[in-house]
């Protein structure tokens, strides 16, 4: 009754695994433990290892043509659709106000990209080709929509390793930054003590703000115009407190679905054969460098601020102009803070916080141009 | 070697860039801030609400007048000083619970919505009917 060929479809699911399928399955359950028990980025980490898990299980119907996790990938990733509108609930979640009391803290933003276009040299060195190279170097703005819209047109199939890279390292900012600063400042520096400008932002400057940088950007760097504009129309919503049930919905309801779309979509690139290669492991450690470099050059430009201001700037701040909002500000408010009880350096990080956003962003859009994409 | 020179010029333009929009971006805000300061007339403005503010306050609390004008600045609600508001408060409410106790049957002195009572609209009923002027029965 049972014959050769009904076995071999009962089978066929145990036939199909491959040693790339387990290894993959091993790596969504690091990414489990990782989001469930380290609590890092746990909203993301969750749905990339869930997606990486249900994509690897053998002849997994979730990848057919119009299986769920294909077409996810298609509706959202394939065309930028997911990054964009998790942009428009950062954005409505930000406050610019501590930039705004401060706008020359836009610069520790600035410094904060090297890490971008020193990685793309290295990369360029091992061998990837050049649109991979700006792929990996783009890990470097610490930003993972802004890492996601960028590798997605230039090399979209490195997205898995480099969407992991990129908020498997923001997670990591209270590991990875705190050697950073111990190594390039003193304890005299760390002490440094800050004063607070007394200046008052109106609620007229708020709302302009968005709309100046949007305006700005996006007639400069025509390429960061779908990053910039999202981001500056969710700040807009946020600031105006025309539109609160959108700004509400962005930030909440939109950005929550949307992550965990994005998250199943971009596990769902981890297929073992391609996932497993030597490059991953090299976008890895990349990306980790691109970080450090970051931190270390943020910590370097601040330290010139300092000698330019005569010791009027905490060279700790410097390390805040990367992307990943507020880990980065808090942590440096508790290494100033380790120095001396009394030093409060929070809304100065904060504000160069906020610029590396803005400056991410700048530098997904300038790297999009220079390679002629978009 | 060729693609290393590539990369060289792309970190040249790229962060010569990424600096030269973001220090655009700093001379704009700084000059949007120096022209949407707060105006000196606003400030002129809120004076009478405050000469109000201490007008109201001297007559509630004469000793306060004593005080230099060197105090910080108080919270203001609606041209008046937040504290003061927050005591006329809390007078009011124990007011309106005093009177609600005098002039009320125990049930009453209960807020609306209470668990621990009935309603008011019940209770009321009950002791209507309880103490009906009509005789039982009709």
């Amino acid at each position: 009754m049972i014959d050769q060929e009904t076995i071999g479809l009962l089978l066929k699911g145990v036939n199909g695994v491959t040693w790339q399928s387990v290894v993959m399955i091993c790596v969504s359950f690091v990414l489990f433990y990782l989001a469930i028990v380290k609590d890092y980025e746990p909203l993301l980490l969750l749905p990339i290892g869930a997606g990486c898990l249900l994509a690897n299980l053998p002849l997994s119907p979730l990848m057919d043509e119009h299986g769920m996790l294909r077409v996810l990938y298609e509706v959202g990733v394939e065309n930028e659709l997911y990054p964009l509108l998790i942009f428009v609930g950062i954005g409505a979640l930000t406050d610019f106000g501590p930039l705004l009391e401060n706008p020359k803290f836009v610069l520790l933003g600035a410094a904060g990209q090297f890490g971008i276009f020193l990685t793309l040299l290295l990369a360029l060195m091992l061998g990837f080709t050049k649109n991979q190279a700006a792929s990996i170097g783009i890990i470097g703005a610490i930003d993972g929509p802004t890492s996601i819209y960028v590798s997605g047109i230039l090399a979209p199939d490195m997205l898995g390793p480099i969407s992991v890279a990129a908020y498997s390292y923001m997670s990591l900012v209270p590991i990875i930054m705190p050697p950073v600063i111990y190594a390039l400042t003193t304890k005299e520096e760390r002490a440094i003590r800050m004063a607070y400008s007394q200046r008052k932002i109106s609620r007229r400057t708020r709302i302009m703000f968005p709309i100046i940088v949007t305006v700005m950007v996006g007639t400069l760097v025509p390429f960061a115009t779908p990053l910039i504009g999202m981001l500056m129309l969710g700040n807009l919503m946020k600031e105006s407190g025309a539109v609160e049930r959108l700004t509400k919905a962005s930030s909440n309801e939109i950005a929550n679905m949307v992550t965990l779309f994005l998250g199943l979509a971009i596990g769902s690139t981890m297929g073992g054969e391609k996932f497993l290669q030597t490059q991953t492991l090299y976008i890895l450690i990349l990306g980790l460098l691109a970080f450090g470099i970051d931190c270390a050059a943020g910590v370097f430009f601040a330290k010139i601020l300092n000698w330019i201001t005569g010791g009027k700037v905490n060279p700790i701040i410097g390390a805040a102009g990367i992307s990943a909002f507020p880990m980065a500000a808090r942590v440096c408010q508790r290494l100033a803070q380790q120095e001396n009880f009394d030093n409060f350096l929070l809304m100065h990080a904060m504000g160069a916080n906020a610029a590396g956003q803005v400056a991410s962003v700048v530098a997904g859009g300038v790297v999009l141009a220079l390679m002629g994409a978009g | 070697m060729e693609n290393l020179n590539w990369g060289l010029q792309m970190t040249v333009l790229g962060m010569g860039l990424v600096f030269s929009l973001l220090a655009l971006l700093w001379l704009l805000l700084t000059v949007v801030l120096k022209l949407d300061k707060e105006p000196v007339e606003e400030e002129t403005k809120a004076a009478p609400a405050q000469e109000t503010a201490a007008a109201a306050e001297g007559a509630a609390a004469p000793a306060d007048d004593a005080v230099p004008a060197q105090a910080p600045e108080r919270p203001m609600v609606n041209g008046l000083p937040a504290d003061l508001v927050a005591a006329i408060l809390v007078a009011t409410h124990k007011h309106r619970q005093t009177m609600r106790r005098q002039a009320a049957p125990l049930v009453r002195a209960v807020w609306p919505g209470s668990q621990m009572f009935a309603s008011r609209w019940l209770a009321t009923g009950r002791a209507r009917q309880t103490n009906n002027w009509q005789p039982r029965g009709r």
